[in-house]
């Protein structure tokens, strides 16, 4: 081989291993996932038929499915607002304190790190109807001042809400489960774009006759944190359009009262590995990665391009 | 229009910490004048600036500003206007947004700020701002950037946007916390003698801190030596220049530095340098060390040496075109003093060669061992005549 021929390819042994990864385990994994959901596959089975979109039709056209998409977009559109929110607030709040700010931090993080799994069997425990603190605290608001308001007063009267266990209540349940968990993920990550605005900034402000606190953060903090912001909104909608492992912990069986918290995730794993509907899954699989491409491109569109400086 | 402003600072003192800055300065600045805090990193210029503006509290002494004491009013109702060192623009803002928000935080009511709805309820406010906006940037030429963000813009503009933004207010005063060190040396000179110009339009005080001894003597009407949180002199860069109070100001005042070799003083105050008797004497005859000082362009190479000129061995010429400054090594190579010369002359010259040198103009400057200038008798100046 000549030198010229070697040199010509050299390239392909710089990229291709980058890029046989990226086919392997990336775009390969979603094509067999799409090709899968245009048949009746079923993990075992001798033979599978091609059957054209008709998973995809019932996906859009049956009520289990309408639950799912009801239950997911609930989710995601109570946590990625919330906690997108309460990070941001909880960020301020600590970088505003000196010392103490340090043990706010690990207390807010501790959710991130604990395991989902063991924090939903307290979060069980906290909510039960009966013998859950959450309910026996407000059990003791009976005969008080607050029975005045009508929720107490009619969880004094009958039953205090049923949390997990109330098609109406589960979801939203679960939200603030998923926002507790989450939002100190999102903190950490606003405190880090916080220290990356340069303190001359906030004089110039202040000399420019910036007085009050939401002066200056309309006119500094939150435009200088316009990056962080197109960052944890795109990781929050992710995480929330993955929420899983709370679901499968708090119902194992069918997605909640009612199918109410039968979110996506829960959906793919139900049809895909309990019933071994593979094509069913997968078609599900593909609508989800829709969602989040569409919910990414568009905030890339609509963002990103307002909040880079260059 | 406001009037300028005579700004006034008593026994300041202000510590980091354990860590003391400023050690009970007094600073007053006339109104109009262009007055300069010089000095090395570390010794409190900036800190003293930002007291100043109120962005940092004093631990002790008082601020006014126009005889009004401001020294518990916080930055923004103290009416200066500041320009930072990276220029702090608000980089999400177009130029024009950037210079006009100082008139729209101060002039728009809170709803005539709000995002939306603002613009529709003061337009007519938002047009007067728009128009001295205009004004200012055709004044600094930037009239064609109003539209970029400043990531578009290069240092000189961005320094210019600083400036606009701080001009369209017409405080009383403004503040300069070193606004050219981050621009190229070439556009350094060129935005001096723009601050020269824009300070004359203005008529209004500036107060102007940096480390550049070079910009201190260009451009102020009076410049304060700072050193270690105190102000080591105060006046009018010639003053400062040609009669420095300690060896400190002298040694920070002036390129090249300014040569010192040790001497001494005797009970009836004559001094010697290394040794020998100069035709100088002190009004306070004290016995003792002294250092004798030289400005370099008041040394003359001379063909021979003379009783009190001095001998040294040519070790450097720094050629700058009009002048060349000689680097000679005196006293078996322990000083080194530098004298300039004309290109002529030290064309004459190689490395090596021993060059005689003499005190021509002004007169040698003598500081006590503390590095506090000696008063010279008259006298001396009537031999420096015959001389």
């Amino acid at each position: 081989m000549t030198r010229q021929a070697a040199r010509g390819h050299a390239h392909l042994w710089f990229v291709g291993p980058a890029l046989f990864l990226m086919f392997a385990i990336l775009l390969l994994p979603i094509a067999v996932a799409a090709g899968l959901s245009v048949t009746d596959y079923g993990l075992g089975n001798l033979s599978n038929e091609f059957v054209g979109l008709q998973n995809y039709e019932r996906i859009f056209t049956r009520s289990t499915y309408e639950k799912m998409f009801g239950a997911t977009f609930r989710y995601v559109g109570v946590v990625v607002p919330v906690s997108v929110a309460l990070g941001l607030g909880a960020a301020l709040l600590i970088h505003s304190l000196g010392r103490m700010g340090d043990l706010y931090k690990t207390i807010y993080f501790l959710p991130v790190m604990a395991a989902l799994i063991a924090m939903a069997i307290v979060w069980e425990f906290a909510l039960h109807p009966t013998i859950g603190y959450v309910n026996r605290g407000l059990e003791l608001s009976c005969g008080t001042v607050l029975e005045r308001l009508s929720f107490f007063a009619e969880g004094c009267d009958r039953t205090f809400p049923l949390w997990l266990t109330d098609r109406d209540t589960a979801i939203w349940t679960v939200a603030f489960i998923g926002v507790w968990q989450g939002f100190g993920f999102n903190m950490v990550l606003y405190l880090a774009g916080l220290t990356g605005i340069p303190r001359e900034l906030y004089h110039a402000a202040e000399m420019d006759g910036a007085r009050s606190a939401w002066e200056r953060f309309r006119l500094v903090t939150w435009p200088m944190l316009g990056p962080t912001t197109v960052f944890v909104v795109t990781i929050s909608i992710i995480r929330s359009f993955q929420v899983f492992d709370m679901v499968e912990a708090f119902y194992p069986q069918g997605g909640g009262p009612s199918k109410s918290v039968y979110v996506m995730m829960f959906a793919i794993y139900e049809k895909g590995v309990q019933q071994n509907l593979m094509g069913i899954g997968a078609a599900i699989t593909v609508v989800f990665l829709g969602f989040v491409m569409v919910l990414t491109l568009l905030q890339r569109r609509l963002i990103e391009r307002r909040t880079h400086y260059v | 229009m406001a009037e300028a402003a005579t700004l006034t600072m008593r026994g300041i003192a202000k510590a980091f910490g354990a860590t003391p800055v400023l050690h009970d300065v007094d600073l007053e600045v006339r109104a109009g004048e262009f007055l300069t805090l010089v000095g090395p990193s570390g010794c409190g210029k900036s800190t003293l600036l930002r007291i100043l503006a109120g962005l940092e509290a004093a631990d002790a002494g008082t601020v006014s500003i126009g005889g009004r004491d401001v020294t518990g009013v916080r930055a923004a109702d103290r009416d200066l206007a500041m320009v930072f060192q990276s220029y702090a623009l608000y980089p999400h803002l177009s130029v024009a947004a950037n210079m006009a928000t100082p008139l729209v935080q101060r002039e728009l009511s809170a709803f005539g700020r709000l995002p939306v709805v603002g613009p529709l309820i003061s337009r007519g406010a938002r047009k007067r701002i728009a128009a001295r906006v205009e004004e200012a940037a055709e004044i600094l030429e930037i009239h064609t950037l109003l539209e970029r963000k400043p990531g578009q813009l290069s240092g000189g503009q961005r320094q210019r946007v600083a400036l606009g933004r701080a001009m369209v207010r017409e405080p009383v005063a403004f503040l300069m916390d070193e606004p050219l060190s981050n621009l190229d040396a070439a556009l350094r000179v060129h935005m001096r003698a723009e601050l020269a110009a824009l300070h004359r339009r203005l008529q209004r005080s500036f107060v102007y801190v940096t480390h550049d001894q070079a910009e201190a003597l260009t451009l102020s009407d009076r410049m304060a030596v700072m050193r270690g949180g105190r102000i080591l002199q105060l006046g009018a860069p010639d003053e400062v220049y040609n009669d420095p109070a300690t060896l400190e100001v002298a040694l920070f005042i002036g390129s090249p530095r300014i040569n010192t070799l040790p001497g001494e003083t005797d009970g009836a105050g004559r001094v010697s340098r290394m040794g020998v008797p100069l035709p100088l004497r002190a009004v306070d005859g004290r016995a003792g060390p002294a250092t004798v000082a030289m400005r370099p362009e008041h040394l003359a190479v001379r063909s021979f040496p003379s009783p009190d000129g001095l001998t040294g061995r040519l070790t450097y010429a720094e050629n700058l075109g009009a002048d060349v400054y000689l680097h000679l090594a005196v006293g078996d190579g322990a000083h080194v003093v530098i004298a300039r010369a004309e290109p002529q002359v030290a064309a004459r010259l190689s490395s090596g060669d021993d060059v005689h040198v003499e005190q021509v103009r002004g007169q040698a400057l003598v500081f006590d061992a503390r590095g506090d200038r000696m008063a010279l008798a008259e006298e001396a100046a009537a031999v420096e005549a015959v001389a």
